[in-house]
């Protein structure tokens, strides 16, 4: 459990940088990926992780709906199921998080949580499997922003202006605090896309001030080197091992 | 030694039955190559009149690679449509709604 946890925190971790400029996020794109664990020296197929977008309204606001969702393969069904749904509404101008919700399943392992974005100021509610509901209030920096919402962010940023070895620190609000993250750009790697064929692609490092990801530059994502900067592979490594991040499908972009 | 590589390639050629059943995907080979290993050094190192245990052994491991390759070549890595999972999203998304409305509610109210 510790495991799948671990390895789901350091993916959502990997990707929480960028910076607050004005979104090229489109509604209605769908980015599937294979997510490969490394069992004893294999890569093995584990999970499909799909990330969609898509606009929301109500009756006063309109929203962008950045969803990620994990689903293991059939096969590990019946070993070990997990269905969990990582979700953010986001003004789609700014990308600043309204709204976060959080529901896992992991083998029976149940968690929901919501962390209402006001001002400065996160209110989370939280449901574990036998546990009572509980709620906490607490202050972010104006710059924080939620795991998911960062994640589309990162790819605002221009990359074409940065230096190999520049870095760059953000905040990102996760498991009920806020944990800073520190970017490192490497330089350009070609590297496979999925439906996209070979691209040419900014090569990023990530460190966070957390237990989940371990290494010096052994959290990597890859981000296609062009306007839509669509994360092609992100290679992680975490205290129980490693794995990746791989896109197979791209559409809507 | 001869004994202990036969009683190795029992093992491995056990657990490579028992990885290539459940759904172990490639890791299955791991416990495979271990049993051919040791069955290739048990039939190296036995009398010609008693390898007929580590080849039925080598047999059964060949068997379980050739099924395990078929299975990670032939069989596709699909997610299976969860109706439980559909019903929880389109839930989820229509409580996010009223949560933000609430929010917006809320907004207002301050200004």
């Amino acid at each position: 459990m510790k495991k799948i946890f671990l390895i789901i925190t350091s993916v959502l971790l990997l990707c929480s940088f960028g910076t607050t400029t004005k979104s090229k996020i489109k509604s209605g794109e769908k980015l599937v990926y294979t997510g490969s664990y490394n069992m004893s020296g294999l890569m093995t197929q584990l999970a499909q992780v799909t990330m969609s977008t898509e606009n929301v309204s109500t009756s006063k606001n309109n929203y962008l709906h950045l969803s990620c969702e994990l689903a293991t393969y059939s096969k590990w069904d019946k070993f070990f199921k997990i269905r969990d749904i990582y979700e953010t509404y986001v003004d789609p101008i700014t990308m600043k998080p309204a709204l976060y919700k959080r529901s896992i399943d992991e083998g029976g392992y149940t968690k929901k949580e919501k962390y209402v974005f006001k001002n400065n100021t996160v209110t989370s509610t939280a449901r574990k499997r036998n546990y009572p509901e509980s709620v906490k209030k607490f202050t972010i920096k104006p710059t924080s922003i939620d795991a998911i919402s960062i994640l589309y962010q990162l790819r605002s940023v221009d990359f074409s202006k940065y230096k190999a070895g520049q870095t760059k620190s953000y905040t990102i609000v996760f498991d009920e605090k806020e944990i800073p993250v520190t970017l490192k750009y490497i330089g350009k790697e070609t590297v496979n896309a999925g439906n996209l064929g070979k691209k040419e692609c900014y090569k990023v490092s990530i460190g966070a001030k957390t237990d989940a990801l371990k290494g010096q530059d052994k959290n990597l994502i890859w981000l296609t080197a062009d306007d839509k900067k669509i994360p092609a592979l992100m290679k992680f490594s975490i205290p129980v091992g490693t794995g990746q991040i791989a896109l197979s499908s791209a559409t809507g972009i | 030694m001869q004994k202990i590589y036969l009683i190795l390639s029992f093992v491995f050629t056990l657990l490579a039955l028992v990885f290539s059943i459940l759904p172990m995907d490639t890791i299955a080979l791991l416990p495979i190559g271990l049993a051919i290993a040791f069955c290739l050094l048990t039939i190296r190192k036995s009398e010609e009149n008693k390898v007929k245990i580590p080849k039925f052994l080598l047999t059964i491991s060949v068997l379980c690679s050739v099924f395990v390759i078929g299975k990670t070549l032939l069989i596709k890595d699909e997610v299976v449509v969860d109706q439980t999972f559909e019903q929880q999203k389109i839930e989820t998304k229509q409580e996010a709604k009223k949560d933000l409305e609430e929010l917006e509610q809320l907004e207002n109210d301050l200004e």
